[in-house]
């Protein structure tokens, strides 16, 4: 890998929109055969950042790069390698499923080879091949966005944008979109997909990259994003009247701000000597401790005065 | 000047290709308006109203029968309606409904040839149409019902596409403008309708007035360039002025498409 680019690399994107600054000076990276995780709460900016990425909006900032190359040279070039799974469904209703995903192959010079073949693959691959004369409003919610995927795919792009893929699904629709990604990664395409879900990005992204008011406020793993933005423990505690002004003054004079607060139950970020000395101070407290997960980070984004 | 090149892209094809596929699958309803709206035009109007009209009616000083004069008109007339309502109502309902043009915004198409696939669609479609509103002429000339210089409809062929092409891109603006779908009624009925009659297609302008607006009416001079051509008179000036026309219509509106539909379609 030393020395080659990255497959997509994004620098100091710019957006605004209706006279709000919406992306602001957001930096990414994606390489071949790795997810990478773009997670904020609603609002964060992260379709604006994708539609970017992918020529639908023109940043008024920045620079994208495919491979090193700088994308507004040969922005028609640089779409042929792209496959977009939009957040809202897309279809053309006045086709079929598989009907669809030959007037997508379609939009593509030079054309995708063997468009017939490609779509009884896509089909059975993504186990559409029954509905493939329906047309995509009958479809459940979990097989619309299989066809949205596969749509995406039809050209044999080396890169893939999923915006939400899968929201609104049911648990196990979502775990076979999940086995969908995993085997494109396989692969070897490089995935840029955005999720509400903690367990999403966890198990999918190879990085994380956390926008929070248009801004990257965390990039790495998932491990060392949670480290970087919340310490390496959490502790759990009801917040009961009589323990609550100790424990707000205790983090009030340590400068860790507000605690999270999800239905009467405190969740506070420490890192090992934070926690040595909270065990010090409240040596009679009842209190559980776990690892940080991306719940406590999206909360914490998510909290208008979160420290 | 890019958005007006974009015209012969390939992109602008593929989706012309795409509109052209659900066209066909749907061809055996497509085929039945052009067919029957002329005959029935043709029988009101033409037998019906021109029964009134037995010695016929002025046209450039002299006497032509009403079912000739109307006849042009009417290829007008259907140019004019169909190209303006595809790119009324079926633009709308890609845009809106079906979100068919984000979808294709997410392949090598950029917006410019969404608004050129709109409009050449709309110039192809109103082309085939008039086309066969040409043949059902023919067929009733060749039962003595008409009376018109067939050898030109040819060349009617060319002018119809370019006029329905300029018409359509007028209709995209109030796509890109109108808030819902119930809103089409306010360009339908201030703008479409009113035109649609006034403008030498069914009767002539004998009001002054009416006849020192029409220069500038894009229309008119189709309808009477169209009435030249078939009825032999004054064919040059009209397409002279309807070029004219045509041309500025499509520079100035085509970019405006671009321009309000990106702000409506992208946000932007
Ligand atoms: N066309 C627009 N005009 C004005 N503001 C916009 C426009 N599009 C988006 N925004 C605003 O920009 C912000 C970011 O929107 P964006 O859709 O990128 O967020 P997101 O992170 O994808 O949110 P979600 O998780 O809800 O999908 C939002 O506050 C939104 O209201
Ligand atoms: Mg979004």
């Amino acid at each position: 890998m030393a020395g080659m680019p990255p497959l997509l690399e994004a620098r100091a994107l710019v957006k605004r929109l209706g006279g709000r600054l919406v992306v602001d000076g957001v930096d990414l990276v994606c390489h071949a055969g790795q997810v990478l995780g773009l997670l904020g709460p609603n609002g964060a900016g992260k379709t604006t950042t994708l539609r970017m990425l992918y020529g639908f909006l023109s940043a008024d900032a920045g620079a994208i790069r495919f491979e090193g190359a700088d994308v507004s040279r040969d922005l028609n070039r640089f779409k042929r390698q792209l496959g977009v799974c939009t957040q809202e469904d897309t279809f053309d209703g006045d086709f079929t499923v598989r009907q669809n995903l030959e007037v997508a192959a379609g939009y593509f010079r030079p054309r995708p080879p063997e468009v017939r073949r490609r779509v009884d693959e896509l089909l059975e691959r993504f186990a559409l091949a029954t509905y493939a004369g329906d047309k995509p409003e009958a479809l459940s919610g979990g097989f619309r966005r299989r066809l949205m995927i596969a749509r995406a795919l039809v050209h044999r792009p080396r890169l893939l944008f999923l915006d939400e893929p899968t929201t609104g699904l049911d648990p196990q629709a979502r775990v076979a979109v999940w086995d969908l990604v995993n085997g494109l990664r396989a692969e070897g395409l490089g995935i840029v997909l955005t999720t509400h879900y903690m367990d999403e990005a966890e198990r999918l992204s190879d990085a994380l990259t956390v926008l929070a008011q248009g801004k990257v406020v965390a990039h790495g793993t998932p491990k060392s994003v949670l480290g970087d933005m919340l310490g390496e423990h959490v502790v759990v505690l009801e917040a009961d009247g009589a323990t609550m002004p100790a424990v707000a003054a205790w983090l009030g004079t340590r400068g860790l701000g507000e605690p999270l607060a999800v239905l009467g139950v405190w969740h506070l970020p420490l890192s090992g000597e934070q926690l040595a000395d909270f065990a010090r101070s409240f040596p009679a407290l009842r209190y559980e401790v776990r690892p940080p997960n991306l719940d406590d980070l999206f909360l914490k984004l998510a909290l208008p005065c979160a420290g | 000047m890019r958005g007006l090149t974009a015209a012969l892209e390939w992109q602008s094809r593929a989706v012309v290709g795409r509109h052209l596929r659900v066209y066909l699958k749907n061809w055996h309803t497509s085929f039945l308006p052009p067919v029957l709206e002329p005959i029935t035009l043709l029988l009101a109007f033409g037998l019906g109203l021109g029964a009134y009209m037995s010695s016929g009616i002025e046209w450039n000083g002299r006497l032509v029968g009403y079912i000739n004069f109307v006849a042009p008109g009417m290829l007008a007339y259907a140019t004019f309606m169909t190209a303006i309502f595809q790119s009324l109502f079926g633009a709308f309902i890609r845009m809106r409904y079906q979100r068919t043009w984000e979808g294709q915004l997410t392949t090598q198409i950029e917006l410019r040839h969404v608004v050129w696939g709109e409009i050449l669609w709309a110039g192809l479609l109103t082309t085939s149409y008039v086309a066969i509103v040409s043949l059902v002429l023919s067929g009733c000339q060749a039962l003595g019902v008409l009376q018109l210089r067939l050898e030109y409809l040819p060349l009617v062929i060319p002018i119809v596409f370019v006029a329905a092409c300029a018409f359509a891109a007028l209709g995209l603006c109030f796509t890109a403008l109108v808030p819902t779908i119930d809103h089409m009624n306010l360009p339908i009925f201030l703008v479409v309708l009113p035109v649609g009659f006034v403008s030498a297609t069914y009767f002539p302008l004998g009001h002054p007035v009416l006849a020192a607006i029409s220069t500038a009416n894009p229309l008119y001079h189709l309808a009477e360039g169209l009435r030249g051509l078939l009825l032999g008179d004054r064919a040059g000036y009209h397409l002279a002025g309807l070029a004219g026309l045509l041309a500025v219509m499509l520079v100035i509106l085509v970019p405006l498409d671009m321009r309000l539909l990106r702000k409506r379609v992208l946000g932007d």
